[in-house]
């Protein structure tokens, strides 16, 4: 039972700091219909930003979060109006092929710069320490932290959107962008707006998982693959379906534990045989492919 | 036996109804037009009829078989080619390769097609253009090549949509005189919508009207040129009570 | 006999676009002959390899407009059978190639049914999603060495074996394979001419006016796909035997079937010199920056920095490729 009440707990606390991970990617997607593959690597920046600010200036992980949204803030707008505006005058592919460039780009650029060797955060407020909630459920403080704090940014970034003239505008540029700018609304500066809260959202989605999860170059492809099926799940362009199905993401990701707590409370031995662990993010690559072709709108199909 | 057996024909958008129980017959030696306001259902009427939106209920019977469930694809097959209003051609076929995939649908002989295809171009006066890309045409010719296209796949009923929108008179002629010509010269039964009126009237044996999803004429064009019920769709309320009112 | 005829006519191409790739066929031929270096062959080798991967992929991705980024799972496919075949029950190339193209379409078709349902983004995004669903099986998979891969020992056999494809010298890697991109080309300038080369141009221009033309998109797409894998599976079993080491992580990964992609995109999709173009970019570029930058100077990660930064501004810049530049620059002259 333990075994089960903690899967849950993780699933849906890894699952919240992952939707965070998929709001930039599916506010940039709303707003302009494009897919990026770098979005893993803004992550990585994200990490790798509250991991050295932590250092260097001596403060907990968690209080980098504003340089973490800063950072993502200014290279999201770099990176639109210095680049993505451009492929946005090409066809699909031209813009597959792009964001590929981009994400091997800052890949390599960490690599060049970081070294290939994993990097972690060892000493915060909450590095180690950890609650025993009852029923077993045992919750790192820094994944507690975590979830709370992409919570709040989720709700944040919700408002921005809904209760305010420049979220209306972005919601106006992402139902009809010729129609919007007909209407006056500076529609080539609401897409550098969407690409600079997409990529501060992610980055400090970033200095959030950091307290939790080592950071190489490589980690933003695994990264990128889970917001893809996140935002695919919860419906393109939708905020509320990328918070719920972040979520079901995470618990995707925790079905070995509750394999293991099948496997121990009925005693089934043939399923002591697959190594379950292994397949921790094809479930979710599965998931992706099933729904997308039953239900392409998404789980939760609510986009307008 | 008619050629395209259309029974009450009804296709629901949600909770809209743009085609309401629409019934006609088209004989194989006619040339029909459908007239109507902007949103009286044309396009949804010829979409259904070519299979491209499934139908919510009716039955459509074309050359004695049920086509109402077939896919476009299936449709096309048996004879029955359409065009389309708006023709986004983003791709890299020329003229000539864009009527060769018409043709295609009869072979698979590349020559063959081919010499179908210079064919159908040669009679449609388009012989200059068939190297040029469909994208850098004028309007006109754009119409005229998707004319081509479809009659490419050799059919035995065709189907026009709108192919005079956007034309100067001059153009209008010349399109006319291409559409008489498939009719008569090539034997194609031929089905064309356009809201411009006067257009239809010139060519059609036989008219329909469609208002807000509904049939409300069908006859003889100068019957329902001075249809009191087709002028108030076109015109409105207004129009007709203030001219009925001079005629008496 | 048509199809043969269609196959090596190349008349629509300008007579000095012929005399370059005649010449530069001859360059290929007689490459070997001269002194060269173990590197260079060994790239020349690459450059065929990705070259047909590209031609491969053009089919459904240039012709046909379906980004498709999960390509390298019949790579893996390909290479696995293989491998298997000859390591187990010592059945040589020539026999396990087809069969690998056998499994790798069955797996085509299996997959290729709902995921031609899909289209744009989230079609790009499931090819992706399959991939790595198999690549994750391979890996924990036993019978296939799971993430260790599987190794085919040279010194079982006698080199030259011709009929399991075992060399010592890359030179035979060398002829084999430009056997393979000599027919893949001829192949390809039968498909690009054929009906279902017509009906994928025409879906690709748009599905609806094409579904008006008699063609099942559905289906047309599938075999189209079908093609595609079996050109790509191939070269999967060709290159089992030349590299003769084969993990998930090489044969099946994401990078993999983007760099795929890549070849036919940045030398122009949808044209049948695009793939060939973008390989003799990409590959040499590739190799040799990593030569001279990445392991003698010691800067990790530069090689790829300057070969991301190329791809950026291709795409900004000329997003229908090489060819695509080539095309513009002649039709302005014609003017």
């Amino acid at each position: 039972m333990d075994i089960l009440f903690s899967s849950l707990a993780a699933g849906i606390l890894f699952g919240m700091a992952l939707s965070l991970v998929a709001l930039g990617l599916t506010i940039i997607f709303g707003v302009m219909d494009i897919i990026n593959f770098a979005h893993g690597e803004f992550l990585m920046i994200g990490m790798y930003t509250g991991l050295l600010t932590a250092q260097a200036a001596g403060i907990d992980p968690l209080l980098t979060l504003p340089v973490a949204a800063a950072v993502g803030f200014l290279l999201g707008i770099v990176c639109y109006l210095g680049f993505i505006k451009f492929l946005l005058r090409g066809p699909m592919i031209a813009q597959l092929l792009g964001t590929f460039g981009l994400m091997l780009f800052l890949r390599n650029l960490a690599l060049l710069i970081f070294g290939p060797n994993d990097r972690a955060v060892h000493q915060g407020l909450l590095v180690g320490k950890s609650f025993d909630i009852g029923l077993g459920i045992i919750i790192p403080a820094t994944k507690l932290a975590a979830a709370g704090l992409a919570l709040a940014a989720f709700a944040a970034v919700w408002l921005l959107m809904n209760r305010t003239r420049t979220g209306k505008a972005l919601t106006a540029t992402a139902l009809n962008p010729q129609g919007a700018r007909y209407m006056g609304i500076p529609t080539e500066r609401m897409n550098a707006l969407a690409w600079g809260i997409g990529c501060a959202s992610v980055t400090v989605a970033g200095a959030l998982i950091v307290n939790f999860w080592s950071v190489n170059p490589y980690i933003g492809l695994l990264f990128t693959m889970l917001a893809f099926a996140i935002v695919a799940l919860g419906g393109f362009g939708s905020v509320p379906g990328a918070f719920f199905a972040g979520i079901v993401v995470g618990l995707i990701t925790e079905l070995p534990g509750f394999w293991d707590f099948m496997t121990y409370t009925f005693e089934f031995d043939w399923m002591l045989d697959v190594p379950m662990i292994s397949f921790k993010y094809m479930w979710v690559y599965v998931a992706y492919f099933v729904i997308m072709v039953v239900r392409p709108r998404g789980l939760f199909g609510w986009k307008h | 036996m008619p050629l395209l057996d259309v029974r009450n024909l009804t296709k629901d958008f949600g909770g809209l109804r743009a085609n309401d129980a629409i019934s006609f017959a088209l004989d194989k030696d006619e040339l029909l037009g459908v007239i109507g306001p902007n949103g009286a259902g044309k396009t949804t009427l010829f979409n259904c009829i070519a299979g491209l939106h499934p139908v919510t209920a009716g039955q459509i019977i074309f050359d004695d078989e049920d086509i109402t469930r077939l896919p476009a694809y299936e449709v096309a097959r048996r004879g029955l080619a359409r065009t389309f209003q708006v023709y986004v051609a983003s791709g890299d076929l020329c003229v000539l390769e864009n009527v060769m995939v018409g043709a295609f649908m009869r072979t698979r002989e590349r020559a063959q097609a081919r010499r179908r295809a210079e064919d159908i171009l040669e009679r449609l006066n388009l012989r200059e253009l068939a190297g040029a890309m469909l994208s850098e045409l004028p309007v006109a010719a754009q119409k005229r090549v998707t004319m081509a296209t479809a009659l490419g796949t050799s059919p035995k009923m065709l189907l026009l949509d709108e192919v005079a929108a956007g034309l100067n008179p001059g153009e209008i002629e010349e399109v006319l005189a291409i559409i008489r010509s498939v009719h008569r010269d090539m034997g194609i039964t031929v089905m064309l919508i356009e809201h411009v009126m006067e257009l239809v009237m010139n060519i059609s044996d036989r008219v329909i009207v469609l208002d807000y999803g509904r049939k409300i004429a069908d006859g003889h064009p100068r019957q329902i040129a001075d249809d009191p019920k087709v002028i108030k769709a076109y015109l409105g309320e207004r129009y007709v009570r203030e001219h009925s009112g001079e005629v008496t | 006999m048509e199809a043969l005829k269609n196959a090596f006519d190349f008349s629509d191409f300008p007579r000095s676009d012929l005399i370059i790739a005649i010449l530069v066929g001859a360059a290929f031929l007689i490459f070997p002959l001269f002194p060269h270096s173990a590197f260079a062959i060994a790239t020349m080798i690459q450059f065929f390899i990705f070259s047909l991967y590209g031609m491969g992929w053009n089919t459904i991705g240039g012709y046909g407009g379906q980004v498709d980024l999960g390509k390298a799972q019949y790579v893996g496919i390909g290479a696995y059978t293989t491998a298997v075949m000859l390591i187990r029950w010592d059945i040589p190339f020539w026999f396990s190639m087809p069969i690998g193209v056998l499994f790798s379409v069955s797996w085509s078709f299996i997959i290729g049914y709902p995921l031609f349902r899909l289209k744009g983004h989230y079609f790009a995004i499931a090819t992706i999603a399959t991939s790595l669903v198999l690549k994750d099986l391979f890996e924990v998979w036993d019978f296939v060495g799971a993430a260790r891969g599987l190794e085919i020992s040279p010194i079982k056999y006698a080199p030259p074996d011709f009929l399991r494809l075992i060399f010592r010298e890359d030179v035979y890697y060398y002829y084999v394979i430009f056997a393979f991109f000599l027919l893949g080309i001829l192949y390809m300038n039968w498909f690009r001419k054929s009906r279902l080369g017509f009906q994928l141009r025409a879906i690709k221009d748009n599905e609806s006016v094409a579904q008006s033309l008699g063609i099942n998109v559905h289906w047309a797409k599938i075999k189209t796909y079908a093609i595609a894998t079996a050109f790509v599976s191939v070269v999967g079993s060709f290159h089992a035997c030349y590299i003769k080491n084969i993990e998930p992580e090489d044969t099946m990964s994401l990078n993999l079937s983007i760099l795929i992609a890549l070849m036919a995109m940045l030398g122009g999709a949808g044209s049948l010199w695009g793939p060939i173009i973008g390989a003799g970019v990409l590959i040499p570029l590739k190799s040799y920056l990593k030569e001279w930058l990445g392991a003698s100077a010691g800067l990790v990660g530069i090689d790829l920095i300057i070969y991301a930064a190329i791809i950026m501004v291709i795409s900004a810049a000329e997003p229908r490729g090489i060819w695509g530049l080539v095309e513009k620059i002649r039709r302005r002259r014609s003017r």
